[in-house]
């Protein structure tokens, strides 16, 4: 019970560390919430073991979750500043100046 | 993209035309979608609009542009821009381009609408495929989707009763599609910068696959003489979504 807990919790925890560096947002606080219940679990059942590892899974384990609330809170979402985009624009609202100059004209 | 943007377009029509669609209106929203069942900003959406002259006309050039957030850019880059140029008035169409940039799919489109309105003349160009131009048909009172974005807003719904629809015909991808928008009601809304708005509850149904459900296709209008489109929510084959107004300017 206790290797399955140490197992179950360490892909949680990698799955949280993932999702927190990919940009899906909240997404990340579910394998990481698990991770963390799953680690205390194991960290108790570990307590006559005196094994480190359960004890550092959820040490990482909560600092991904802070980190995803971090991120949620203190990084807004922006659009890049896209100058390849901006010339798009321009070009095509000069394109269909002309094109409607040449409607005008056909009237 | 293209079906969230399909979507969004499919929430809006016209009948009773009263509002004026000002030059200068910009209305920011942020699009999120739903992954494992949260909600996620992807995108930031943005409809403007401007005058453009030429020697005998003016124009008013309406402006879709979706672009995705740049931590979103490195894995999906989305740069889409859709236009229609109308006559201020009437919100007659005489051109509308497309120009999507969606991961690495792009593609380009422009109708040019003939003056009697029967007539589309459609270059249209995918990557790395040549160049396609073609003329078809159309109901004179069909519109491109970018127009009746801001054609529904000239409705005013408050002459209709909550489950009584207006009925329109838009164009997209060359394929006319036949569109109803049928009043639900009215709700409170939050509205970006704007606040709290109470808005006519709109249900769009469309004859096409790139839409699912009943009742699943939203619009919330501000019932003010704005109709400031304050929500959107959209369910189509991949999946769910909504847009939520987070500024309005120059209204």
């Amino acid at each position: 019970m206790r290797k399955l807990l140490i197992i179950l919790s360490i892909i949680f925890t990698v799955i949280g560390v993932v999702f927190t560096i990919l940009p899906m947002g909240n997404i990340a606080l579910f394998p990481t919430s698990i991770a963390i219940v799953l680690s205390v679990f194991a960290v108790i059942f570990s307590k006559n073991n005196n094994k480190k590892l359960p004890k550092w899974i959820l040490v990482l384990s909560t600092v991904t979750f802070l980190a995803v609330i971090g991120k949620d809170v203190f990084i807004k979402d922006q659009v890049a500043v896209d100058q390849q985009f901006i010339e798009k624009k321009e070009e095509s609202k000069q394109d269909a100046q002309k094109e409607l100059e040449g409607l005008d004209e056909l009237q | 993209m293209k079906r969230i943007f399909f979507a969004l377009c499919m929430c809006v029509g016209f009948q009773f035309v009263q509002a004026q669609i000002k030059s200068g209106e910009s209305l920011v929203f942020a699009a999120s979608y739903e992954i494992s069942g949260l909600m996620t900003n992807i995108a930031q959406v943005t409809l403007r609009t401007e005058n453009i002259s030429t020697s005998k006309n003016t124009f008013l050039h309406l402006i879709l542009e979706a672009e995705t957030f740049n931590k979103w850019d490195s894995f999906f880059k989305v740069r889409d821009l859709y236009e229609s140029y109308v006559n201020p008035a009437t919100l007659k169409p005489s051109m509308y381009k497309r120009d999507i940039l969606e991961g690495n799919y792009t593609k380009t489109e422009k109708y040019i609408f003939s003056a009697d309105g029967k007539t589309i003349n459609s270059t249209s160009k995918k990557r790395n495929r040549a160049e396609l131009k073609r003329t078809f048909n159309i109901g004179t009172s069909t519109l491109d989707v970018v127009t009746l974005i801001y054609k529904i807003r000239t409705v005013d719904f408050s002459k209709l009763k909550p489950g009584q629809s207006i009925a329109y015909t838009i164009v997209f991808d060359e394929t006319e599609y036949p569109v109803t928008i049928r009043l639900m009601g009215t709700e409170t809304v939050s509205a970006g910068n704007l606040g709290k708005k109470e808005c006519y509850k709109l249900s769009i149904g469309a004859k096409t696959d790139r839409l699912k459900g009943t009742d699943k296709n939203l619009i919330w209008l501000s019932t003010d003489s704005k109709r400031i489109p304050c929500q959107v929510k959209f369910s189509i084959p991949v999946g769910v979504g909504q847009l939520n107004l987070s500024k309005a300017s120059g209204i």
